[in-house]
């Protein structure tokens, strides 16, 4: 299945620079300015392990988070067999226009290593909120979906999902 | 190898907000940490995909490892005229996935 490439991702390319002994500097100073390295690579790459708290003080700052009501509805399992593969869905009835539309779909699971599953970025051209995807996740633990709307405010739901087998190898 | 399948009704109407169901066949090789150091290892996962409707963006996304294999997304998208949904999945190692299907109505 994996094929060979001539394009080395450009991580490799910087702990090349810093060389087998730098690995660890190379990694802190990832941790130190994760913007600049993201930004000169182009490419997305892993990043260190991150607290939840971090993760949100990160993506959200001091912002509010306030519960989602039945502002939308997220279909996640009670119970996931297979931490591998978590089927998610967020829906929503709201309309969605220039004036008012959900910005970001934000998916957090609480405990692992990076909690930041995926990112969902809509335009009002999305027409209404509907996304479904597979996530993995390494333990039980509680899933966010945090929507965050045009005008900035922001909405979480939050649902623990029971993993039997967890699913991200690590 | 790695390919996209995409699926969307078969008839739309003026205006009407479809659902599209894209899914690319993709390893999504993670990588591996011991006592939370990185284990140097090859990863090879998606971390952006983006949609649009006749050139127009409708969704971007954002992926991390933790996101399953073989990753399936499903969206919606509001069709006024007839056209094509392109969707377009950037792995890490910089290989691009595209796939295309048309709206009728």
């Amino acid at each position: 299945m994996r094929q060979q490439q001539h394009i080395e991702p450009a991580r490799r390319r910087v702990l090349k620079m810093f060389g087998a002994a730098g690995v660890a500097a190379g990694l802190v100073s990832l941790g130190v300015s994760p913007q600049t390295a993201e930004a000169a690579s182009g490419l997305g790459m892993p990043k260190p392990d991150e607290k939840v708290e971090e993760t949100i003080a990160r993506l959200f700052g001091n912002r509010p988070l306030q519960a989602a009501g039945d502002r939308m509805k997220v279909e996640l399992p009670l119970i996931a067999e297979n931490g591998a593969v978590v089927p998610v869905r967020v829906e929503s009835n709201l309309p969605m226009d220039a004036k008012s539309y959900f910005k970001n779909i934000y998916i957090i699971t609480d405990k692992n290593r990076r909690p930041l599953n995926a990112r969902f970025a809509l335009t009002p051209d999305s027409g209404k909120l509907s996304l479904a995807t597979n996530i993995r996740m390494a333990a039980t633990s509680d899933v966010r979906v945090i929507a965050e709307m045009s005008d900035g405010s922001l909405y979480q739901y939050k649902q623990e999902v029971k993993v039997t087998v967890g699913g991200c190898g690590g | 190898m790695s390919q996209v399948r995409i699926r969307v009704p078969e008839k739309a109407k003026a205006g009407e907000v479809i659902t599209v169901r894209a899914l690319v066949t993709h390893p999504m090789e993670n990588m591996q940490t011991r006592d939370g150091k990185i284990v140097e290892k090859n990863y090879n996962f998606i971390y952006k995909v983006e949609a649009s409707y006749n050139g127009k963006p409708v969704l971007e996304a954002e992926t991390t490892q933790a996101v399953s294999q073989n990753p399936f997304f499903s969206f919606s998208v509001k069709v006024n005229e007839p056209g094509k949904v392109k969707v377009i999945f950037h792995d890490t190692e910089g290989k691009t996935y595209t796939g295309e299907a048309d709206i009728k109505f």
